[in-house]
């Protein structure tokens, strides 16, 4: 480090001749009275100490540190990217090969002539030293990259800080835990990040099986879908292939897939019907078409469907007044076993109509005033209602059902159940939209469509024929004549329908949307006359029997378990300890429960037990469980009371994805972030044909740096200057005084 | 009434012609349906071979006060519809009532079975217990749905307690019950038939069929019921 001390106002220095003057005056007329030489001399040394370090200050003295420039102990480090995604053949080669030409052939030499001398590292997940020969052999296969790790340990390998960090890589980076540590090391010792990437940034061919979806529950003799989702990237003409149902490992299904061509995402189902009440695994098998470079994320998912007759699915309906709704719906259910609709209609001021109901004294007094009264019910349907019909109190209830006990709460109609009397309500909060001042809008019956979003058309709900595309399914549903407006969905709401032109606040105004809501979830469906659907002259009517089938499994999802088991915010792969929140709910009839003990368990699919421990739960009060899971597998975890009786289970899959190939396109946006954090270049590969220009900007950057690092400090402003003025001053002030001059 | 007769009275001849010339005019658009956009029961009313939906002109009318009275439903008028009308589509109640006999057409037959299994509800009434319309009813409703015949409906139907809890319905001028018909699809009842003048024992007090049949009480709270149930079943 070289430092100097420049003045930041020279000027400042010529008050040091009028000052001296003075002082020279007054020594002068001290000695013509008679003072000795010594004693004035003394004076004015006193005096004259505090001018000028008053003069320093005047004229700003300010410290500036330099860095020396390069020196021979400090190197380049080259970071060569050797994860699965730079074995992606483009062109007659692979990435890494087109990064080791670059490497060998422009970039060294380079390097060399610019006396910088260079380290390479070779990194995946993590990064290693290698000589030249080493990153020759090397063979890219690393199952993740984590180039943020491998900063971090170029930056800390050597005792001297590298001059530059250079990586080498199509920048698909898909671990970022190390990246703040990164961001750091290089801030910290100010060095620059220069990346040059490699490969297309259009990617290459893939095709993936993403997913594999089915209710978690249906009734026996029943037909449900379970639907795998595929996906394929920048594909010409696909050949067709097959997808194969397996059922508790045995084949089950087989279908052959026509894909065609281009860039998609969609659904393929296999209906499926199960004749008695049982629990079993489907797996969906992709067998990939064989053609050269086709690469596969995944191959494999699973499933677990339950089949049941239990009526454990209640839903109660309420309404305002009878409505035709209502009728369809429960035509809708009528052959589902496990779905049972009660109804609750109030049909005066004083009388309430009820249907269904398994207790005489069920509902007998309208809308349930106790979280007791709701308890047998799972999901729970509003029409036709206006805040006179439930007051606060039972607004309140109904969203305790919702929130702690996982309930499911639909609200639909048109202009008179979305009224803006509701506003600011309990209710309001509780549903996913906001509502809007409609009094007095016009226009609200006039025929429309509904246009479903992405996020609907990639749901589980919205999935009602099998051999047709869904976008278009929906498509054909009759035009309706009227709607509730609500204003904007809530902040974490999925809307799911829009209106075809109505535009409101925030675009298109909102249909259907849905939202969790603590425990549960709610769901608007802002039609009214839904109904129209299913009769329609045109409409296939299993298809709205499926649509309100599969919405109520939805909206009862969560369910009502003692105990909820969820899986915590994390990217599921092997090898890794995998964490579970368990949560008790709160037991309304026994609201001041505490604490109690359960059993967690953690299996395989083969039912070995890999973690086994006793957790004490408080309602409302999460606690982690964690497992290591090795392997792809199903594993199972399951909660158990006191005495071992299960209480709740969740099925979790992990695969072995191939996360290298998700998106297999250069990502020069990564490189580009890195660079501009650490006043570093990011470079697409094709663009470096003049490795000497590139070198030339390296060392540019890393000089650019150096002068900008340039430490600038004032100085003299401190407690030792203000002391040594105050001393001096004091002491001429006490030796005048001792020698009678005052 | 009385307000275009006190305009009579008080203009000339000729302008009282004119008056009721543009009363006359008006009458069909007064017997259009009123869309009331919060209505929640639609019915149609059936036109059907010769018969223009007529018969017992105040039905539609008493059924629909019938259900006003007796829940919060709101109630919009009757629309008239054909069984080939595009509109039979958006209505998920049909009536219809006679003396006569009639037939369907085929393509009438294909739409009524397409709207039955699609969840429509139809009501039929035999005006003033003529035999000739629920004869042709029963004959022409068992053509709809393979396999399926028009049948009665016992008294532990649920259609007997949707609303009021009905034991028995005694005929007037028969020692026997008064029993409903229906016919089924999939189980599940989908049209219902009454052949002893029930339209007239609840529109018109039973009137036109003094002494036979359902009595007015009974045929509102018949009435009543079937209507619930199609709401609700």
């Amino acid at each position: 480090m070289i430092g100097s001390v420049v003045f930041e106002f020279p000027l400042g220095w010529l008050l040091s001749l009028p000052l001296a003057a003075v002082l020279a005056l007054s020594a002068w007329r001290q000695q013509q009275s008679g003072l000795g030489c010594r004693r004035v001399i003394v004076l004015s040394a006193l005096r004259a100490l505090p001018l000028l370090i008053l003069l320093l200050l005047v004229s700003r003295p300010v410290w500036i540190a330099r860095e020396p420039p390069a020196s021979a102990a400090r190197s380049v480090v080259l970071l060569m990217d050797r994860s699965e995604s730079m074995s992606l053949q483009e062109r007659d080669a692979s990435r890494y090969q087109l990064a080791l030409g670059f490497l060998r052939e422009r970039l060294l030499p380079e390097l060399k002539s610019a006396n910088l001398p260079v380290q390479a590292m070779l990194f995946d997940e993590s990064a290693e030293l290698a000589d030249g020969n080493k990153v020759a052999a090397a063979v890219p296969s690393g199952k993740r990259t984590n180039l943020g790790r491998a900063i971090v340990q170029a930056v800390q390998h050597a005792p001297q800080a590298p001059l530059a960090v250079i990586a080498l890589t199509d920048g698909s980076a898909n671990e970022g835990t190390d990246n703040i540590g990164a961001l750091t090391a290089l801030a910290d010792a100010r060095i620059p990040f220069i990346g040059v990437g490699f490969g297309s940034d259009q990617g290459v061919q893939t095709l993936s099986l993403r997913e594999v979806q089915a209710p978690s529950t249906v009734s026996p003799k029943t037909a449900f879908s379970i639907s795998a989702q595929l996906e394929m990237m920048n594909s010409g003409e696909m050949p067709s292939f097959d997808l194969l149902l397996f059922r508790d490992g045995q084949i089950h299904q087989k279908k052959s897939v026509s894909p065609g061509k281009g860039s998609r995402s969609w659904l393929e189902n296999f209906v499926v019907t199960e004749e008695k009440p049982s629990a079993h695994n489907y797996s969906v098998q992709l067998v990939p078409p064989e053609i050269p470079n086709l690469k596969c994320v995944n191959t494999l998912a699973n499933t677990a469907v339950r089949i049941s007759d239990e009526k454990e699915l209640r839903v109660l309906y309420v309404q305002g007044a009878l409505t035709w709704d209502y009728k369809f719906i429960g035509l809708a259910l009528r052959n589902d076993t496990t779905i049972k609709l009660t109804g609750l209609t109030r049909t005066s001021k004083t009388a309430v109509f009820r249907q269904n109901v398994e207790a005489a004294g069920e509902l007998l007094n309208g809308f349930p005033n106790s979280l007791e009264e709701l308890a047998p019910y799972r999901v729970l349907v509003l029409s036709n209602l206006r805040p006179v019909d439930l007051t606060p109190a039972q607004q309140e209830i109904l969203a305790r059902f919702c929130s702690e006990m996982g309930g499911g709460v639909l609200m639909i109609g048109g202009p008179a159940t979305f009224d803006n009397s509701w506003q600011n309500s309990r209710l309001e909060q509780l549903l996913p939209v906001v509502f809007a001042p409609n009094t007095g809008v016009q226009g609200l019956d006039r025929p429309f469509r509904i246009h479903l979003t992405d996020e609907a058309l990639q749901h589980q709900v919205f999935q009602i024929a099998d051999n047709q595309p869904v976008r278009e399914v929906w498509a054909q549903l009759p035009t309706f004549t009227q709607y509730g407006r609500v204003d904007a969905a809530k902040p974490g709401a999925v809307v799911w329908a829009l209106h075809q032109n109505d535009d409101g606040p925030q675009g298109r105004r909102i249909l259907m949307a849905s939202q969790r809501y603590g425990a549960g979830l709610s769901a608007v469906l802002c039609i009214q006359n839904f109904w129209r659907w299913r009769l329609a002259r045109d409409s296939d009517p299993r298809q709205f029997d499926r649509f309100w089938r599969q919405l109520f499994r939805f909206l009862s999802e969560v369910g009502r378990h003692e105990v909820s088991i969820h899986v915590a915010d994390q990217e599921l792969h092997p090898q890794m300890d995998v964490q579970v929140v368990l949560e008790r709910q709160p037991n309304p009839k026994n609201i001041t429960e505490t604490s109690r003990k359960f059993f967690a368990r953690a299996e395989d699919s083969q039912k070995n037990l890999l973690h086994e421990e006793i957790v004490e739960l408080e309602p409302l009060h999460p606690v982690d469980f964690k497992f290591h899971a090795e392997k792809a597998d199903i594993f199972t975890v399951t909660v158990s009371d006191s005495l071992r009786v299960p209480i709740a289970t969740r099925p979790i899959e992990i695969r072995d994805m191939n996360v290298e190939f998700q998106n297999t396109g250069r990502n020069m946006e990564t490189l580009r972030q890195w660079a501009a954090v650490s006043d570093g270049l990011a470079m697409k590969a094709e663009d470096c044909a003049d490795a000497a220009n590139l070198v030339a900007r390296i060392k540019s950057k890393i000089e650019e740096i150096r002068r900008g690092k340039q430490m600038r400090r004032p100085v003299g402003i401190n407690a030792w200057m203000l002391a040594l003025v105050v001393g001096c001053l004091a002491g001429e002030w006490v030796l005048r005084k001792r020698w009678d001059l005052v | 009434m009385n307000y275009v007769s006190g305009f009579t009275f008080q203009v000339s001849r000729i302008t009282s012609a004119l008056a009721w010339f543009v009363l006359a005019l008006s009458l069909p658009a007064s017997a259009q349906p009123s869309e009331d956009k919060q209505a929640t029961f639609f019915m149609g009313r059936i036109r059907y071979s010769a018969n223009d939906g007529n018969d017992c002109a105040g039905i539609a009318q008493g059924m629909m006060s019938l259900v006003s009275r007796a829940s919060t439903l709101k109630v919009q008028e009757e629309r008239k519809v054909r069984l080939t009308d595009p509109d039979l589509f958006e209505t998920p109640f049909l009536f219809m009532n006679g003396h006569n006999d009639f037939v369907f057409t085929q393509a009438e037959l294909d739409n009524l079975k397409k709207y039955l299994s699609h969840g429509g509800f139809f009501f039929g009434s035999g005006c003033c217990t003529n035999p000739n319309f629920p004869s042709a009813w029963r004959r022409e409703f068992g053509r709809i749905f393979p396999n399926e015949k028009v049948r009665p409906i016992p008294y532990d139907h649920l259609i007997y307690r949707s609303f009021y809890k009905i034991e028995r319905v005694r005929c007037l001028n028969e020692s026997r019950d008064i029993q409903l018909e229906g016919l089924f699809y999939e189980g599940n009842l989908v049209a219902v038939l009454c052949e002893d003048g029930l339209c007239c024992a609840f529109s018109a007090n039973n009137s036109c069929n003094e002494g036979k049949g359902v009595s007015a009480e009974d045929g509102k709270k018949l009435t009543l019921n079937i209507a619930v149930y199609a709401l609700t079943h």
